[in-house]
């Protein structure tokens, strides 16, 4: 078990690795006005001094070193353009819990709504909460967020009564965005599990539980929902992504001091430093859900041993 | 000893529906099951064996519909019917079937690599059945899997109990749904094709088991099967079947040593253990009939080389050739001419009446 997490962490960490050093060196190939706080007032010397003093000058194997090098320190650079000469660290540190926050309520919302919905779709297949489930499924698939975001905005702050500036104490202020971040995922896990369970119920061992007497809620929970939920398992690290992703838009669009609304913000002052450092944490909440997906399979399967090769799957 | 009934096909007519068509998979079915016996169902594949057994349960394909008579089972000896028959014919509701199911018939599926839940261990499943069944919680539970477990042959049951059915091969697998199944303490046995997964000599043990736990636990067998040498290690009584009717019915010796039906002929003639060295093995020539279309006289005479003009206008009744031997045949009807079965079957008779 350890040495398959080990090696599984392992693996992870070069996952990192390689998206780091990919979006640094591209950050490199970037105007190097982006690290300038007010390029145009500068001179040329002053501009020289500055490249020579961030260390821009040295060739990329150097500073992609040096960077790792501060990384191990726990020192992400300073942010130049966003803010002047702060510490990116220090920016980040009070967002990063907000947007965890928003995060883990969208993905438990999700996960609340979506699998009784995906339960309720595949006890009644064929039937009225089928077809209806299906239908919000399509609606969720083939409209673009954006159009969904902005309605439940429009008439959502005014059905709750929010004002227009968001207001992290006050519960209700969460309502909106929580549940749009929510949605995309709710359609994914109800289409997954459906199918699954769909899948899970023809098969013989649930004739045979059928055969011995088991009914009702019993089949559908010991036998049905519990092994469909092993295949499911794979989509959670997909579902972390769709998460974060929707948080960039979420968080602009509710002005959430979160850090996906810092992405859009950075990005478009061109703060080089801000940029990866925000880059850096996505990939990394991407790769815990890859690995988290990993692992919960492991322990809901008892067919894949722990990296061992009996495993025959 | 008097035979007693306990269960009672009487007319049963069962129907598919496909996209609108409608198949007719079980033609005029009628059947008395005895009490402790060893029933044999053989028939081609596609005959309908598993759909007249799965009515049994109520596990018929939801496209499936029994549309016209009965199915009078007596074993119930609860407060609800004392010795009275219920119609399970007229079962519709789930809530119905849980006072079947398990505990008065159960049934064994054919293919034991997918009739367990692979997540689940094994104690946990035969525990669920137990529970059902018998009311047993905590210490005695665990005692009463344990020795579910020993009585179908598991060695080590302690330990294997907490295993996966990964764990298991087919032939332990079969064993562990053996389990369950008594588990549930049954008075029927359906066991559809339990050994057609398994080779050669792990099909002998499981029969073996089956005949032994029959005598122990004082079961009914109904064993589904075309392989007539099954047939012949296991059944009391043996029932042909043929395009979703029976065509003969007699206890083994009577089916195997002076069949009649024409078909029954055709499938003795089939089996390997009976061909001619050097000569090409029997074969039934041509395919079962369509059951989406009406079938007008004997189902089987399009296939029979020396089917009567009648079999083709009008269908056989069943003709008693002892107490407990009969067939659909027109050949046994007083006025029919003289047919002789094929050489195989004339040998057989000979062997038996030199024997006998
Ligand atoms: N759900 C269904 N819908 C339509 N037709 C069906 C359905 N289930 C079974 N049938 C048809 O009923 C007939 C009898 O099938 P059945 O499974 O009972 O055959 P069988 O005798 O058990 O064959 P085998 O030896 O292959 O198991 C077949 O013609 C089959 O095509
Ligand atoms: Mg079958």
């Amino acid at each position: 078990m350890l040495k398959y997490i080990s090696k599984r962490l392992l693996r992870s960490f070069l996952t990192l690795f390689i998206i780091m050093s990919i979006t640094f060196i591209l950050m490199r190939q970037m105007p190097i006005e982006g690290y300038f706080q007010n390029y145009d007032k500068l001179s040329e010397a002053q501009i020289q001094n500055g490249i020579r003093m961030l260390g821009l000058d040295k060739p990329m194997p150097v500073q992609l070193f040096n960077f790792y090098k501060n990384l191990l320190k726990g020192d992400l650079g300073m942010s130049l353009r966003y803010r002047n000469n702060v510490p990116v660290t220090e920016i980040l540190a009070p967002k990063i819990p907000v947007s965890v926050r928003l995060g883990v309520m969208a993905i438990l919302l999700a996960l609340i709504l979506g699998l009784p919905l995906g339960t309720l779709m595949a006890r009644y297949k064929g039937k009225l909460p089928d077809h209806l489930g299906t239908a919000f499924i399509v609606f969720i698939q083939a409209v673009p967020a954006a159009v969904y975001y902005l309605f439940l905005q429009l008439y959502g702050t005014e059905l709750l009564g929010l004002g227009l500036l968001f207001d992290p104490d006050k519960w209700t202020a969460w309502i909106l965005p929580v549940f749009s971040m929510s949605l995309g995922n709710i359609a994914y896990y109800a289409m997954w599990l459906r199918r699954f369970m769909v899948d899970q119920s023809t098969k013989d061992y649930v004739q045979l539980a059928k055969i011995k007497g088991v009914s009702g809620s019993k089949l559908m929970f010991r036998h049905i929902f519990r092994n469909a939920f092993v295949p499911m398992v794979q989509y959670l690290p997909a579902t972390f992504l769709n998460t974060v992703i929707g948080s960039i838009y979420i968080e602009s669009l509710y002005s959430i001091p979160g850090m996906g609304g810092l992405l859009v913000d950075v990005i478009k002052k061109q703060d080089n430093t801000m940029v990866q450092g925000i880059v850096l944490l996505f990939a990394t909440v991407g790769v815990i859900g890859l690995v988290l997906g990993d692992l919960l399979m492991v322990v809901l399967d008892p067919r894949i041993s722990f990296g061992a090769k009996r495993g025959n799957r | 000893m008097a035979k007693k009934t306990i269960l009672s096909v009487k007319d049963l007519n069962v129907k598919f529906n496909l996209r609108g068509k409608i198949l007719h998979a079980i033609r005029d079915v009628s059947i008395d099951v005895y009490k402790g016996e060893s029933l044999a169902i053989v028939g081609e594949s596609g005959c309908g064996k598993s759909v007249l057994n799965k009515n049994f349960i109520g596990m018929l394909d939801v496209n499936g519909f029994v549309e016209s008579g009965e199915i009078l089972y007596f074993g119930l000896n609860g407060t609800e019917a004392p010795g009275q028959a219920v119609d399970l014919a007229k079962f519709k509701k789930e809530r119905d079937w849980l006072k079947i199911r398990g505990k008065e018939i159960c049934m064994i599926l054919q293919d034991p690599m997918t009739s367990l839940n692979p997540l689940k261990t094994i104690g946990s499943q035969i525990a669920e059945a137990i529970r059902l069944h018998q009311n047993l919680k905590g210490a005695e539970l665990k005692k009463a899997v344990i020795k579910t477990l020993e009585d179908v042959g598991i060695e080590d049951a302690k330990r294997r109990c907490r295993q996966y059915p990964h764990e298991f091969s087919g032939g332990m697998r079969q064993r562990v749904v053996i389990a369950i199944a008594i588990a549930c303490k049954p008075k029927i046995l359906i066991c559809d094709e339990p050994t057609t997964a398994l080779d050669v000599t792990i099909q002998a043990q499981i029969l073996g088991l089956l005949k032994e736990l029959k005598s122990k636990l004082d079961l009914t067998i109904i064993f589904i099967t075309h392989d007539l040498g099954v047939v012949a290690n296991i059944a009391d009584r043996v029932a042909v079947m043929y395009a979703g009717e029976f065509v003969e019915i007699g206890m083994c010796e009577e089916v195997f040593y002076d069949p009649r039906h024409p078909y029954t002929w055709a499938l003795l003639s089939s089996l390997p253990q009976l061909g001619v060295k050097g000569k090409e093995l029997y074969s039934i020539k041509g395919a079962p009939p369509n059951l989406f279309k009406h079938i007008e006289g004997d189902a089987f005479a399009v296939r029979n080389p020396k089917a009567l003009k009648i079999d083709f206008i009008e269908k056989p009744p069943f003709f008693d050739i002892t107490p407990t031997h009969k067939a659909r045949t027109w050949l046994l009807d007083k006025r029919a001419p003289k047919v002789e079965p094929p050489e195989y079957i004339r040998n057989i008779r000979c062997g038996k009446e030199k024997r006998g």
